[in-house]
């Protein structure tokens, strides 16, 4: 009963992990740069969606499609003025204007939405359903399953189409790329945009099983950084599969040493495991020549 | 170079200014004053590791915190503040240690995640230890220390705050002028390079950490006594991001830079306080603007808008270098039964020769022959599976510092000069030869100083020594990194490819200065494509071949063997066919450049070219190094920007074209050193070559290809990064030939590679000239270019001085012997 | 090295200069004449617990402008100044010592975290300058062992609401081994403790103690390990978000156990968030705009609606202690300066000790403050209540 109701817990809270964290996988894959803000995007997308659905009463259909189309524009906005002044230059600036962003968009959102959390009712979250003694709401298995799509999605779009190999080529050697005819800066401004997506489809997912409010974003952000990190930023199936190491441990942790050494175990974990596989569980250490 | 006393004084009179605050401010104002010199403190600690060694952390408030308890927590068991403050340092010193063990295993995203959940486990460490820290509710009733009778208010507190931070500043200061700074500083720039300088990055780095994190532990240690209550809120991560903010807005790598980011972090706020819970919305938006701004960090931007440089040459002053550099002991270096497999490939096997000292040992063989494995076997980067390295001891699998410190030094194929030190560091910090002494030691900047001078007059190098070695031209990064690698005395000096690139005046310099090492009574090792040299300057010659050496023996021996010329020379004179009827076609040119000028700032690399090639017509622009060949072909294909002028190709201009709408109009760059997509298939590249067209038919085209280019048949599904440089240069044409352009460019499709290779390729232009593509082309091995070409541009100094058909420069002989390399043999 | 040593030259003039302005600014500033009193607030007015400083803000303003309609204190108009702590101590503390010694705030009222007034309170008994705590409940922020004690507070007290909770879960529900599930801050630190001391005070034992996070979106483990300790009821501390959290994990592993809870659900929309379990919940309170209200309740919501105009409900106004509590702060503290006759710290701190009757909106007070006991809420202003619909309803035992 502990055992099986952390697990299932752990596997809901990790693939949740592992969906936003390969946000960070994308962009850093692409650019070797990372949109810090990722958790208020996550929180922008919930806020929309919120919005449209519940204050505007739209259909879900057209606030959900609506709010992430205006996540990716955020991706874009972020690159064009957060990322790319920056990265062009070499310098790592990025780093702090995409952590400004965030407390901009933090902040706006707390004055415009309001201060209070908000419930976004989904019916995927109001009875559960028992499996293996345990109870979920239908949308905890939903989330898994969304994720290992898009992670499937994205490997197949890199490793078997133009456009993907075309990114990946972005990746390898920008200047050789443009000289294949491949529009750099687009394709980085567009993992920018898949990135927020991303992490809008997580906001959206995640906010029926939590609150609405402006600060829901940050500790999910850093803890799928954890995440991206641990699978090895450059791999897809990495980071899937350490979302849910990093969950399991969390729930596991909890059951059976209690809760009060879940964050201080499984950041020590993260240590240990970077100590001993200093490019995460998949990541490819770059073609190293003397 | 002397160094001027400046910012010593600035560093006194900064901190006496904040005494003087300190001294006639009121409460709120000292407060103030307390955190920004804290804060300073702290930045000046990240700038250890992010201005000196270049790593970033993100879990600096966790050292922050370690030392605010720490001297919370004595100070309410009764210990004084005067031993907890020492003790603080010592402990984040200690955590610091043992995090930068782990730590130090990663790089970049990585170490930032190792520092962010250190900052977590310390923020939930100080809430669940309770017996300890208080817990969530923190530690109150810290009282205030007192010296000598004086209870510390918060004037007091302010002073020591500000003498701690004008400490700070002064470490630094000495720090990063010391060896161990400059070593940290190489390590930084080039890992690789450091090591075979007897630097061992992991002791830099850790030392870098752990000084940062005592430093940081410090400035914590001062918090708790001024704010008589700590709490794990105090420290939120959050926090770190502030204090990693006042070193990037202020500037890293400068020694006030943190203390302007100081101000702005903690200043900013408090003029702020005023908006409330606009605050953080108001600080946000600042914060973005200074990035904007000033991107480099204050400091930074200011610094790059007065960069000035000293212009002081090198100059022997009088030192015997021949003596200095005389070896000790006249060891041979002796090598038996080397070889390395990797992943069940053996890349070499059985290698074995001595070099003795004094004399010049050359080591050559076809492309892939494993000659650049024995020479990263021999400096300690690989380890060898078998054999032995003997020179006083055997080194075989001994770490490249250890190598380098046993007397081997090196340079590379493509040169590891640290970027961002001056010409002279780089030579200063080699001379340490891995020994950098006390870490605050005075370093013998005089001395050091006159005798790296020497070395750089010795290589003949006549530039500023005060440039950056990332501005330098090429040759002279050569000449440096040999410089360099003399600096640390070897008995045995091992050069990789230290030719290539250059131009026949250069290369006769080159082979004269090796001499002129030699003769020291060094054993020089050499690895080189160019046969003129290795055969003019070598003492003994070994020639590998697949991993095994075939033959060895002088020069003339060696060029003799049937063995050696069937393995390497292929019994074939480097030749180009040159066409059989002489072009002829439409005379309105398809691609032309018309007073094309563009440069680097100041000065213009390329000035107001104008050229032009016609429909099928192959052109090559030649010129001396640095003539600013490359810089047109980058200009031309969009890489280079901005340009003014005009580039047109069918009419159509491009100049302010991005280098990808460019290429879809049909102009391939095959780019100088290849730049295959090492992480794809061959077979992806390729088809990455026609990205733009829409017409392809992949299995046809792919299949004529390999036709085409055999060697490239049974690599077609392994990874590009995997090929030798040969089939990367294959791959590269075909990359470009299968976008179907209007003109192929090539950028020195010749440049590494072996005789047998090169030939290779240029019967593949050949015969793509004569099948009707029109060609631009680059090359160093100008009668080469000559043999294959219809006509050709010279240029000089980024402007076309003479222009004729291939034929009438071929036998310009003063042109050739001013310009142009020889493809001899 | 050579351009590093121009720039140095020209930054030391500068930061000399900078530095000087710095400290020329407070003399300045404190040469102005005085012609209003000034009110302080340290709160958290953004980030997680913005609400809370909104809730505050709100009380405050509608009691300043009743105050100054009725021509100000002393004949000058209170006028209030706010600052952000961000929820930490050390911001909290510059930002009290900002407002006391630049601005001359009159009296400084603090917010919803324990730590920050903790870390404020030590400073204002050194300034002498009075403190009103109006929602941190830690026990100690008002019992700290100073000579001559400045803080006040009308809100909650942990200890007393903790003895409260205790008895209820025993007179309600006959629990026997309850379990605790705290959010992991220092207030459920602080309600730990208290709670530990209530059981041991009935001796009583608990099946566990378990922590939560504000960001948790699964507190299931840690109630399984509750469950499997055999806990028959829960005592739940925890704001509004993540109490629901609580609420729904206990719904999907369709554990029915009875859950007393300290106030946190009444900060928001907990009805909302909680679902169709929200009634079960049983939390304590010291005020709501729920029910029937007095006519002081319902003077105060109408001028809130007029104010705020996107106050529309009941619903809208929480949550309800911040406002009433710092409603009726403001109105003591109004009451202490007028006894006072001055804005004199050492005076106002007896003027607090003076008050006679005050007809609040949470109560009638009576004798508020006297220099042993400076909290004005005692253990018979606690009430139980629960969620019916969007209304918090008081249960009757």
């Amino acid at each position: 009963m502990l055992l099986m109701s952390a697990i299932i817990s752990g596997l809901g809270l990790g693939s949740m992990y592992g969906l936003i964290a390969l946000g960070y996988h994308v962009t850093y894959t692409v650019s070797n740069t990372v949109n810090f803000s990722q958790g208020s995007v996550l929180m922008l997308a919930a806020v929309l969606g919120y919005t449209f659905a519940i204050r505007l009463g739209w259909p879900m259909p057209v606030a959900v499609i609506l709010a992430l189309l205006l996540c990716a524009l955020s991706g874009l906005v972020v690159e064009r003025f957060l990322v790319r002044p920056f990265a062009e230059k070499g310098s790592n600036g990025w780093l702090m204007a995409t952590v400004a962003g965030g407390i901009i968009l933090d902040n706006l959102v707390l004055f415009t939405f309001g201060k209070e959390p908000r419930s976004f009712p989904s019916p995927l979250a109001t009875k559960p359903v028992e499996i293996f003694g345990a109870g979920v709401y239908p949308l905890q298995l939903v989330i898994p399953v969304v994720g290992l799509a898009i992670a499937i999605a994205l490997q197949q779009l890199m490793q078997r189409t133009r456009h993907g190999k075309a990114l990946l080529a972005v990746v390898q050697n920008a200047d050789a790329a443009r000289l294949m005819g491949i529009n750099v800066r687009g394709a980085i401004a567009g993992s920018f945009a898949v990135s927020a997506l991303f992490a809008g489809i997580a906001g959206l997912l995640i906010a029926p099983l939590y609150a609405v409010h402006s600060d829901m974003g940050t500790l999910f952000g850093i803890k799928a950084f954890a995440v991206a990190i641990l699978g090895g930023m450059t791999s897809a199936w990495g980071v899937m599969l350490a979302g849910l190491i990093f969950g399991l441990a969390e729930a596991l942790i909890t059951a059976y040493f209690g809760s009060i050494y879940t964050q201080i175990l499984t950041f020590a974990l993260v240590i240990v495991a970077l100590a001993l596989m200093p490019n995460g569980l998949l990541g490819r250490a770059g073609v190293k020549k003397v | 170079m002397q160094t001027r006393p400046i910012i010593p004084i600035a560093i006194l009179l900064v901190t006496l200014a904040g005494l003087l605050v300190a001294g006639i401010a009121k409460g709120y104002t000292l407060f103030i004053l307390a955190l920004v010199a804290m804060t300073g403190v702290v930045g000046v600690g990240l700038n250890v590791l992010l201005g000196l060694t270049g790593q970033v952390s993100f879990g600096h408030v966790g050292f922050y915190a370690i030392g605010a308890y720490t001297t919370g927590i004595l100070s309410l068991q009764g210990v004084s503040f005067w031993i907890a403050l020492p003790l603080a340092g010592l402990i984040g010193a200690a955590v610091g240690f043992l995090l930068a063990l782990p730590a130090l295993r990663v790089k970049g995203p990585y170490l930032a995640m190792v520092t962010i959940a250190f900052a977590f486990i310390i923020e939930h460490g100080a809430v669940e230890w309770r017996g300890l820290t208080g817990g969530s509710n923190g530690l109150m009733g810290i009282l205030p220390p007192s010296l000598g009778g004086i209870n510390f208010g918060e004037r007091e507190m302010a002073m020591l705050a500000v003498l701690l931070m004008g400490f700070a500043f002064a470490l630094y200061h000495r720090l990063s002028s010391s060896a161990w700074g400059l070593g940290m500083r190489a390590v930084r720039d080039s890992e690789v390079a450091a090591q075979s300088l007897g630097l061992n990055p992991v002791t830099i780095k850790v030392t870098a950490f752990t000084l940062s994190a005592a430093l940081t532990a410090l400035a914590g240690a001062l918090f708790s006594p001024l704010m008589m209550f700590i709490a794990p809120s105090s420290f939120p991560f959050f926090q770190s991001i502030l204090f990693l903010l006042a070193v990037i807005i202020g500037g890293a790598g400068s020694v006030f830079g943190p203390l302007l980011g100081a101000i702005v972090v903690v200043g900013l706020p408090e003029l702020l306080s005023d908006l409330a819970e606009y605050r953080l919305l108001f600080f946000g938006i600042l914060l973005l603007v200074v990035l904007w701004a000033a991107p480099r960090g204050i400091i930074g931007s200011i610094a790059a808008r007065f960069r000035r440089e000293d212009p002081h040459v090198a100059a022997n002053d009088g030192i015997d270098l021949a003596a200095w550099l005389k070896p000790a002991s006249a060891l041979p270096l002796v090598i038996e039964g080397l070889g390395i497999s990797f992943g069940g490939i053996r890349a070499a096997h059985g290698v074995g020769f001595m070099a003795e000292p004094g004399k010049v040992t050359a080591v050559i063989g076809p492309n892939g022959a494993g000659k650049t494995t024995v020479l990263n076997m021999i400096g300690g980067f690989y380890k060898p599976d078998q054999g032995s390295i003997r020179l006083e001891d055997d080194l075989a699998g001994k770490p490249a510092f250890a190598v380098s410190r046993a007397g081997i030094a090196r340079t590379y194929q493509t040169t590891q000069l640290f970027g961002d030190l001056s010409v002279l560091d780089n030579i200063r910090i080699a001379l340490r030869r891995g020994r950098l002494g006390l870490l605050l030691g005075r370093s013998k900047a005089d001395d050091d100083s006159a005798l790296a001078e020497a070395l750089l007059a010795f290589v003949g190098y006549t530039g500023p020594v005060a440039r950056l070695a990332g501005a330098l031209p090429h040759v002279d990064r050569r000449l440096v990194e040999i410089a360099r690698a003399l600096a640390t005395q070897p008995s045995v000096l091992l050069l990789d490819e230290p030719a290539a690139g250059l131009m026949r005046g250069d290369k006769h310099a080159l082979s004269l200065l090796l001499r002129r090492i030699a003769d020291c009574g060094i054993s020089v090792i050499l690895v080189e494509h160019d046969m003129a040299l290795v055969m003019g300057i070598s003492d003994h010659v070994v020639v590998l071949d697949a991993g095994t050496p075939i033959a060895a023996g002088t020069p003339a021996e060696v060029r003799q063997n049937p063995a050696v010329i069937k393995a390497y020379l292929g019994g074939a004179e480097m030749q180009g066919r040159p066409r059989v009827a002489p072009w002829s076609g439409p005379a309105d040119a398809v691609l032309a450049t018309v007073n094309l000028t563009a440069g680097y700032g100041a000065a213009p690399v390329l000035e107001k070219l104008s050229i032009a090639v016609k429909p099928g017509e192959m052109v090559a622009l030649l010129g001396a190094n640095g003539a600013g060949k490359s810089s047109a072909m980058r200009a031309i294909s969009g890489l280079l920007r901005p340009i003014e002028g005009s580039v047109l190709l069918k009419d159509a201009e491009l100049r302010q074209q991005p280098a990808h709408k460019i290429a879809a109009s049909g102009l391939a760059l095959v780019p100088e050193g290849r730049q295959v997509f090492p992480e794809l298939s061959v077979y992806d590249n390729l088809l990455l070559g026609a990205y733009t067209r829409t017409d392809l038919k992949p299995e046809e085209e792919v299949a004529a290809l390999l036709h085409r280019f055999p060697r490239l048949r049974d690599r077609l599904h392994n990874r590009a990064g995997l090929l030798s440089g040969g089939e990367q240069q294959m791959l590269a044409v075909a990359r470009g030939m299968i976008a179907k352009p209007q003109v192929m460019m090539l950028d020195e499709p010749s440049l590494g590679l072996a005789p047998t290779i090169i030939n290779e390729v240029f019967t593949v232009l050949a015969d793509l000239r004569d099948e009707g593509v029109t060609i631009l082309l680059v090359d160093q091995m100008a009668v080469l270019a000559l043999a294959v070409a219809d006509r050709a541009y010279v240029l000089e100094s980024g402007h076309v001085v003479r222009e004729g058909s291939a034929s009438e420069l071929r036998g310009d002989k003063a042109l050739e012997a001013a310009y142009l390399g020889h493809a001899e043999n | 090295m050579f351009d590093t040593t121009r720039i140095s030259r020209r930054f030391v003039l500068g930061t000399v200069a900078a530095l000087g302005l710095l400290a020329a600014a407070p003399v300045q500033n404190s040469a102005w004449a005085q012609d209003s009193i000034k009110i302080g607030l340290v709160a958290a007015l953004s980030g997680q617990s913005a609400k809370s400083g909104e809730a505050i803000t709100r009380g405050l303003m509608i009691a300043i402008d009743e105050v100054n309609a009725k021509g100000g204190v002393l004949g000058k108009k209170l006028e209030l100044i706010r600052r952000d702590d961000e929820s930490n101590p050390g911001k909290g503390l510059v930002a009290a010592r900002e407002l006391v010694q630049r601005e001359k705030v009159a009296v400084l009222f603090g917010g919803l975290d324990t730590p920050v007034s903790m870390a404020i309170v030590p400073y204002i008994n050194a300034e002498k300058v009075p403190f009103m705590g109006v929602w941190a409940a830690g026990t100690p922020i008002t019992r700290n062992g100073a000579a001559e004690n400045y803080a006040f507070r009308v809100s909650a007290v942990d200890e007393i609401v903790d003895q409260a909770l205790v008895d209820y879960a025993v007179a309600k529900y006959k629990s026997k081994t309850p379990g605790m599930i705290l959010i992991n801050n220092a207030w459920g630190e602080s309600n730990e403790a208290g709670l530990k001391k209530a059981l041991a005070g009935s001796n009583m034992k608990y099946a566990g103690i378990e922590k939560f996070n504000d960001a948790d979106v699964d507190v299931v483990p840690q109630l399984t390990r509750l469950k499997a300790a055999g806990a028959d009821t829960l005592f739940m501390v925890g704001n509004v978000a993540p109490s629901s959290i609580v609420v729904k994990s206990l719904d999907r592993m369709g554990w029915d156990v009875p859950i007393v809870s300290h106030w946190g659900p009444a900060g928001g929309r907990f009805n909302e968030l909680a679902g169709a379990s929200a009634p079960k919940v049983h939390f304590i309170q010291t005020f709501t705009f729920s029910g029937k209200l007095t006519p002081k309740g319902e003077q105060v919501f109408a001028a809130l609606k007029k104010k705020f105009p996107e106050i529309k409900t009941t619903a809208d106004v929480t949550p309800a202690v911040g406002i009433a509590n710092a409603y009726d702060g403001l109105h003591l503290t109004a009451l202490a300066i007028a006894k006072a006759g001055t804005t004199e710290g050492p005076k106002v701190r007896q003027g607090f000790h003076a008050i006679d009757k005050y007809d609040g909106l949470i109560k009638s007070y009576f004798k508020p403050f006297s220099s042993d006991n400076q909290d004005a809420l005692g253990p018979k202003d606690y009430i139980f209540t629960r969620f019916v619909g969007p209304e918090i309803l008081p249960l009757t035992n």
